[in-house]
């Protein structure tokens, strides 16, 4: 039934294809059923060879069972001409299976209308020889040109032009006329260049070079170097400038989308340092404590998240010193199971804002007179905690599948734009945004500015400062645990995550200016942006560096790890920086000598 | 915490004397009854070795606290000059192998590894054993000094500057772990052979050589510890004191306290340094795992825990929490590091002055069981830091 269906719409979709193309008043079924029934090999390879330029599902479907072996002539009984007939289907006990006329798709029936199971071994195959396989795949080559598709048909175009295969031209130009979407007009133009770029006469491959210049796409980088290469041992001066200007052409287009890539995994960078350093600008910028535990509080939520992912799909189950506990699942799966990353955003945040809270309580609110001692007793916390997600979880990294939506990417103008990094993005945009409600606009937030401001004065106003601390560091590592749930969806959760994001962050709240949440985001993006644009340019930078005096060499050698002497150097930028502004990008103006 | 060091009270001088007799002793039993005891076969190589490492330990941690216990600075980049002396000595050791590595080559094993024929440039020097160590003292003190110019000239203090220091660490331990640095990336070195044409491996010369080395660290962290002690009884370890105290009365009384504090973090680095380069051939590894921001962190738990601002304390601590670290990563392997972070709350809350105060804060107490009337008062109250 279902495939009557499948095959109902399929030829609905040939009627209307053929419809729109209106050139053959033959579909393409009835030609390969024609082509079947063709007594010689060349015969057929003429047949199949006029379906070139033919988009149709059918064509695909029908030339890769032709190479199953699964197309067969069956002979009616009473005498009439042989029908080509497509098996279909698993085979049943008998061995039989489905049987489907080629000609119209329809399933084949005997006298009385019933549908007909028929055995291979009972039939004739049709034969197919290596020449009639080249004719198919010639066929097939151009199938994907007409889909309806436009990135189909691009990539179809893409393979095409790449190959440089004359053969092929008549058809791309005559696409290129009926073509109306733009980008595939631009592809088309591409790939006929690039195939005329082996033309024999130098005016148009000059033209074909002009083309390019025009178009400018990275990926006829490569052919216009080679047509250069072969034009200047052939001593064209001609095609050598018209191939220098299109790749003068090419390098601009190159440079604007290394720049824009960089820019924008810049932002997604420091979109990255800003949500992880967010929650230190609270704990430690606002209040000055050193929360050393702040990369655990980060982990808290990452397990967070992966608990309330395996809460919506299978269900885990945690040794728990000595005990297991077993957390069961609702088993969901598909949209239900990819919406857990909503349910687990607060969760998350609530997770850590509890742990911060007990670790307010419990240790720190002894020490916020004794700022460096804050900083090795949250170590210590540090340490159990990394020990206990260890014991609890396992040494090893757990698995946080990243949602489906975050895989895949806009192209525009050629610089690619992931969805996981605009995810990235969007989820700093909103978390400042939030603290920002929160501190402006609520209750909280104004209790809060004011003891961070004046802890006396407020407590002298009424204040309940203590309450506030408390408050206030749970926000703070409610934040840190929101950067949790959000690093599990780009990187690997486990028992050391925190670990490797803490001196960052730190790093961002020094460089921004303690106790201010505008220059933690300047310098979470100053940061991320600086980083990156290191990142790219520093191997295209290690050739001039080994005129160093010295350490020339060293120097050069190490500039090939870009990542990590970008890192380096970026770390070295930042105590230089403070030479310039010790108090950070934002200077909280006080009065007081030890301010 | 404010007067334990100054010598200028009788009661100091009476502890002042019980403590030099007390390291008299520890050195005499440490110095020479342990080698003779392992000479006699008595102490085994392994724990020779292992309490020789203790002792470069306790060579850090006095560089910890001579920052942070006497000068207010909490250096978290300890174990970068720690393991930049190890690094510069372990080149020297590197080149005493020869041609008895792996791969039979001239050169150390993994330069051949990525695919080197001859020795890089700036490996070459060290061959020499002498040049090995001016660069145990250069390297780590160029770069505590510039790196000090530069923080303390911007008056970076506090927090600031523990951060820093440990950015600072976290960038060279990246740059470390890499190979293209030609430093033997994440392996670092190992498999030494010689030193000083004694060999190191060999069952009959190596536990004499060990021997010999352990003696020397001894000797280095009593030397030190006789610097660090006359240090703090001169007017230099008076202001040093006062910079911790009160930075800004010292600056306004006249003092340049930057150069105060450049000149100790550099002195500081070197402590450290040399007491790297005393532990590579003990160990017989470096790696950049010693350059990971724990493990500074871990030299300042050992001076929190032993005492800081004394100068005995930090030995204490820094040869007892490895001793116990030992003992415990193998008999509770799950749960030492819960045990050291507990350990680490419970000191910073309730023994800010670490071992070296717990007589005096017990000292009450127990007057107190001894009769009702004699002590009337609780223990101490909490220092500030």
């Amino acid at each position: 039934m279902r495939n009557t269906i499948h095959r109902f719409l399929a030829l609905a979709t040939l009627a209307l294809t053929c419809a729109g193309v209106g050139t053959a008043a033959e579909t393409a079924r009835e030609t390969i059923a024609r082509a079947a029934l063709a007594g010689s090999d060349r015969a057929q390879r003429e047949i199949i060879g006029s379906l070139a330029g033919r988009s149709d599902a059918a064509i695909p479907e029908l030339l890769d069972a032709w190479k199953r072996d699964e197309l067969f002539l069956y002979a009616p009984a009473d005498g009439q001409a042989p029908v080509p007939v497509q098996l279909t289907g698993t085979p049943d006990a008998a061995g039989t299976r489905t049987a489907v006329r080629i000609a119209d798709g329809a399933p084949l029936t005997d006298t009385a209308g019933q549908p007909l199971r028929l055995i291979p071994s009972d039939l004739k195959a049709v034969e197919h020889t290596s020449g009639l396989r080249r004719a198919m795949k010639a066929v097939l080559d151009l199938v994907d040109l007409g889909s309806p598709d436009p990135a189909t048909r691009i990539k179809a175009i893409d393979t095409l032009g790449k190959a440089q295969a004359a053969d092929k031209l008549p058809v791309l130009r005559t696409r290129l006329e009926s073509e109306t979407d733009d980008d595939v007009r631009d592809k088309l133009r591409e790939a006929i260049a690039l195939i005329e770029l082996k033309a024999a006469d130098d005016a148009t491959r000059i033209a074909a070079l002009g083309v390019l210049a025009d178009l400018h796409t990275l990926g006829s980088a490569d052919f216009v170097e080679a047509a250069r290469r072969e034009a200047e041992t052939a001593g064209r001066a001609e095609i050598v400038a018209a191939a220098r200007t299109a790749q003068r052409a090419i390098e601009g287009h190159r440079s604007m989308v290394d720049l824009f890539g960089t820019l924008f995994r810049g932002a997604s960078t420091g979109s990255i340092l800003l949500v992880v350093a967010l929650g230190l600008a609270i704990t430690f910028g606002l209040m000055g404590v050193i929360n050393m535990a702040h990369g655990e509080m980060i982990a808290v939520g990452a397990y967070t998240t992966y608990l309330v992912q395996n809460l919506f799909g299978a269900g885990v189950v945690i040794p728990f010193f000595g005990l297991s506990l077993a957390i069961p699942g609702l088993g969901l799966s598909g949209g239900a199971y990819n919406a857990y990353f909503i349910a687990a955003v607060p969760a998350s945040f609530l997770a850590a804002a509890v742990v911060g809270v007990g670790l307010e309580r419990s240790i720190i609110r002894f020490l916020y007179r004794r700022p460096l001692e804050s900083l090795l007793a949250t170590w210590g916390v540090s340490l159990v905690l990394q020990q206990v997600f260890r014991l609890v979880f396992g040494a090893n990294n757990v698995q946080v599948s990243s949602p489906s939506y975050l895989s895949g990417n806009w192209t525009i103008n050629e610089i690619i734009f992931g969805w996981n990094r605009v995810f990235v993005i969007g989820f700093g945009i909103l978390i400042v945004f939030g603290i920002w409600l929160v501190l402006t606009k609520t209750p909280l937030g104004l209790l809060m500015r004011a003891v961070m401001q004046n802890r006396g004065m407020a407590a002298c106003m009424g204040v309940r400062t203590e309450r506030v601390n408390m408050l206030t560091f749970g926000l703070g590592s409610g934040l840190a645990g929101l950067a949790g749930a959000f690093l599990s969806q780009i990187g690997n959760v486990g028992p050391s995550l925190g670990q490797s994001y803490i001196v960052d962050s730190f790093m961002v709240v020094v460089v921004g200016g303690v106790g201010n949440i505008a220059g933690t985001v300047i310098s979470a993006f100053g940061i991320g942006s600086i980083d990156q644009v290191l990142q790219q340019y520093l191997p295209s930078w290690a050739p001039g560096m080994a005129g160093v005096p010295f350490i020339g060499s060293f120097l050069q050698n190490l500039a090939q790890d870009s990542a990590v002497f970008g890192k380096i150097l970026v770390l070295g930028m930042i105590i230089l920086f403070l030479q310039w502004r010790p108090a950070g990008i934002f200077v909280t103006r006080s009065r007081s000598l030890e301010g | 915490m404010t007067d334990t060091t100054s010598p200028s009270t009788s009661v100091n001088r009476t502890r002042f004397r019980a403590e030099l007799s007390a390291v008299g002793v520890i050195a005499v039993l440490l110095l020479v009854v342990f080698p003779l005891l392992n000479a006699q076969g008595v102490v085994s190589n392994f724990t020779l070795g292992v309490w020789g490492k203790y002792l470069c330990y306790a060579l850090l941690a006095l560089s910890v606290d001579m920052l942070w216990g006497y000068t207010g600075l909490l250096s978290l980049g300890q174990a970068l000059f720690f393991s930049l002396g190890g690094y510069m000595h372990g080149m020297y050791l590197m080149r005493m192998i020869g041609d008895l590595g792996q791969y039979r080559m001239p050169i150390p094993d993994f330069l051949v590894f990525l695919g080197w024929k001859t020795l890089p440039a700036f490996w070459e020097p060290f061959d020499s054993f002498a040049f090995a160590m001016v660069m145990v003292v250069l390297v780590p003190g160029v770069l505590s000094f510039l790196f000090g110019y530069l923080a303390f000239r911007s008056r970076i203090k506090g927090v600031y500057f523990s951060i820093l220091t440990q950015a600072l660490t976290y960038a060279a331990m990246i740059m470390f772990f890499r190979n293209n640095l030609l430093m033997g990336g994440n392996n670092g070195f190992t498999d030494f052979k010689f030193i000083l044409g004694h060999s190191l491996v060999d069952p009959v010369e190596g536990p004499k050589t060990m021997r010999g080395l352990f003696i020397a660290t001894g000797v280095v962290l009593l030397l030190v510890y006789g610097l660090c002690r006359w240090l703090s009884t001169t007017k230099f370890g008076l202001v040093q004191r006062a910079i911790r105290d009160g930075e800004n009365r010292v600056l306004f009384s006249g003092y340049a306290a930057a150069s105060f504090k450049l000149f100790i973090f550099v002195l500081c680095a070197l402590i450290a340094s040399v007491g790297g380069a005393l532990y590579v051939p003990l160990a017989g590894i470096i790696n950049p795992e010693e350059m990971k921001p724990e493990k500074s962190l871990e030299a300042v738990v050992w001076v929190a825990v032993g005492g800081r601002g004394t100068l005995v304390g930090p030995i204490l601590g820094a040869v007892g929490v490895n001793w116990l670290k030992s003992w415990a990563t193998r008999a509770f392997p799950d749960l030492w590091l819960i045990f050291l972070g507990a350990l680490f709350i419970l000191v910073v809350l309730f023994l800010p002055g670490g071992l070296v105060s717990l007589p005096s804060r017990l000292a009450p107490l127990w007057k107190r069981l001894r009769g009702p009337s004699a002590g009337t008062e609780a223990a101490s109250p909490a220092t500030k830091g």
